[in-house]
């Protein structure tokens, strides 16, 4: 197992009151494998990322519980310097944008090339020659005139290429995704998505791909994970979950998405908003929002069940007190 | 829908041009950025037109022109057969308020210093004669209860609600005049997937409620499909392919339109494998500096000297005979091909 997130816990402390962001996620990633994890705004998969990467604001966040094991080793024991040589080197993110992601006032070269001078003690012109050649991996045409250009001077596409570049510079065992293709248009996010897959095939890493967009991850993803509330509510193979979704959340969000071949009728839509996260419904966190929900939601948590049934190798965990009823009228 | 008698919304050879000048004080006119360059549509009452097109491609543009916030280089834009680009003063307040626009970011379009009572009410302050001040309280109570919010949130700030209802109050405020066009761009894209179904399914049923013609912009296809009546793909300021939704979703004929619905993610891991991926080369060339003859020529597969030389016409391909399928394609080599995977 290359990355174990354990009944990781975080929490910010705002002025308001504690704001839950993760209650207990748990989720595994192995080298080669694409695990998607899937959550609307406030669900806390960033937040989950950013803990794992070592990049969240201490204070006013704060971990309150949990292990990221990572090749064994435990992240949150180290120290920060020996962190730091973890980032970057031995795991890698990749921003959402690209043009505030990028110093504005150095040349993608530098930028490029200070991996190599900070990580591997190379001379500045070795590194800006690694940068030419990383800039060439990524399919930027006429890298060499180009590496001394400003992130300014690139297209949208061409930024996020740059991003994938960086995180890739130092061949890390696992990158990190946040929403990569968000911002781009349609034909372009197609072309950056085939590249970051290849690239991944190519070095073997290990990909969280945090994402919105249910057709991006159908796309790519091996396993996904789908959050609500700062919680795992269920988590299998891409297939088992598009063909048979086993939590009401997960089949509310399929069921939501319009169609490419066909004019629907009504869409169907969630029924009211996500939840506060400084006020958490107690039980099953999505129960006032739940088709489905009953008594025992509402004051039991339920915990991650495995759900049994036909499907495809790999484990298949649910959080709903009702999964073989759910996947029974998927 | 049916074939309307008039179209509600005329647009013939709207072109907007904005100038790129350089110096200070001296400001020399250098070139143009040509944001939208030849558009014709017609937009039949009660129906949806979406425009779909990526970033830079004009459809923004397009918005502002039919909100009269631009003034037009070229072209006219008729509403109920009147040129309303030359109107001013009072004659152009009057065509206002029968075209109302939702924005896409709720964030930044509902002033934070102001109630949604103050905001949804306001262009009554502007059209006094749409409500008499006394009623104006109840209309806009009204018009919450409409839009599926609490009339009791009168009194409330937008950042007290969430994006998805922050957009219906957003809606609600087009809504305040009783116009008879909506033009919203892109309404929902800032919306998370469970909120933005929402949002769809109201404007759907306001659609039926008021009889509303809409002019929806947006840059995700699945959600223009869902809701357009008739769709038209814009690239680089011009619509290169204009028709039903069927006809655009099925019977695709322009390489642009092709490669951005093959392009489109869909949510079936299945049809990873089965779907062919038209992936285009590079990136959309600078509206200031178009390409010569057809514009999308420099990304395309299909390119050869007739493309570079002759501006192709959005007209119906001759190989398409008069039948459900024909419908017009702005491409020399316009033919048909299916891109969109069963089951997407």
């Amino acid at each position: 197992m290359l990355l174990d997130v354990r009944d990781l816990h975080v929490e910010f402390r705002t002025r308001d009151g504690v704001a839950k962001a993760v209650n207990g996620v748990t989720y595994s990633v192995d080298a080669g494998e694409t695990l998607a994890v899937l959550g609307e705004s406030g669900s806390g998969k960033s937040v989950t990322a950013q803990a794992i990467m070592g990049i969240l604001d201490i204070p006013p966040g704060r971990i309150t519980g949990g292990e990221i094991l990572f090749q064994g080793r435990d992240l949150l024991q180290l120290k920060e310097d020996e962190r730091r040589k973890v980032r970057g080197a031995e795991m890698a993110m990749i921003f959402q944008d690209a043009l505030s992601s990028l110093n504005p006032v150095l040349s993608v070269g530098d930028q490029l090339g200070e991996m190599f001078i900070v990580h591997r003690g190379m001379s500045r012109k070795d590194a800006r020659a690694k940068a030419v050649e990383l800039m060439d991996r990524v399919r930027i045409p006429a890298a060499k005139e180009r590496v001394g250009q400003y992130p300014h001077q690139f297209s949208g596409g061409m930024r996020q290429r740059i991003m994938i570049a960086m995180a890739l510079a130092l061949e890390p065992a696992l990158i990190i995704a946040d929403e990569p293709t968000t911002a781009l248009d349609v034909t372009v996010q197609a072309q950056v998505m085939d590249l970051l897959a290849e690239l991944q095939q190519e070095y073997h890493m290990g990909l969280i791909l945090i994402t919105h967009d249910l057709g991006v991850v159908a796309d790519v993803a091996d396993r996904i994970a789908v959050m609500y509330a700062g919680r795992i509510v269920e988590t299998a193979p891409v297939h088992d979950i598009y063909k048979a979704p086993a939590h009401p959340y997960t089949r509310g969000l399929l069921d939501s998405i319009p169609r490419l071949d066909q004019k629907g009728q009504e869409l169907y839509a969630i029924k009211g908003l996500p939840p506060n996260l400084m006020a958490i419904p107690p039980g099953c966190a999505f129960h006032p929002r739940c088709p489905r929900a009953q008594d025992i939601c509402r004051t039991d948590e339920p915990p991650l069940f495995r759900v049994e049934g036909p499907g495809e190798d790999g484990e298949r965990r649910s959080a709903c007190h009702f999964w073989r009823e759910t996947l029974r009228d998927a | 829908m049916p074939e309307q008698a008039e179209p509600i919304l005329e647009v013939r050879g709207l072109v907007k041009h904005f100038p790129l000048t350089r110096g200070i004080v001296f400001k020399k006119k250098i070139g143009a950025v040509k944001a939208v360059d030849g558009v014709d549509f017609d937009l039949g009452s009660g129906e949806t037109l979406g425009i779909v097109g990526e970033s830079g491609c004009g459809k923004s543009t397009v918005a502002k022109l039919l909100m009269n916030l631009e003034r037009p280089t070229e072209g006219v834009i008729r509403y109920k057969g009147e040129d309303i680009t030359r109107l001013s003063g009072r004659a152009l307040k009057a065509v206002r308020r029968n075209i109302q626009m939702v924005f896409q970011d709720p964030y930044t379009s509902l002033n934070p210093r102001m109630t949604v009572g103050d905001i949804i009410g306001e262009p009554y302050e502007i059209h006094p004669e749409a409500a008499p001040k006394g009623d104006r309280r109840r209309r806009v109570q009204e018009l919450l209860d409409v839009v599926g919010l609490n009339p009791e949130y009168i009194n409330r700030y937008p950042h007290q609600f969430s994006g998805g209802q922050r957009q219906r109050i957003g809606i609600a405020r087009g809504l305040a005049l009783r116009p008879e066009i909506i033009v919203a761009d892109e309404p929902v894209s800032a919306l998370d997937v469970s909120v933005q179904a929402q949002v769809v399914n109201l404007l759907d049923r306001l659609q039926s409620e008021f009889h509303l013609s809409y002019v929806f912009i947006a840059h995700d296809l699945s959600i223009v499909r869902h809701i357009s009546d008739r769709v038209g793909v814009m690239y680089l300021g011009r619509i290169v392919e204009t028709g039903t939704d069927e006809q655009i979703y099925e019977h695709p004929t322009h390489p642009y339109t092709q490669a951005l619905l093959s392009a489109a993610p869909v949510p079936d891991p299945d049809a990873r494998e089965q779907r062919e991926r038209i992936l285009l080369a590079g990136d959309v060339p600078s509206p200031a500096n178009p390409p010569s003859g057809c514009r999308f020529r420099t990304r395309c597969w299909k390119a050869q000297r007739r493309c570079e030389v002759e501006v192709p016409l959005l007209a119906v391909p001759e190989s398409f005979a008069d039948g459900p399928r024909a419908h017009p394609s702005a491409c020399h080599f316009a033919e048909e091909r299916h891109v969109v995977p069963d089951g997407a």
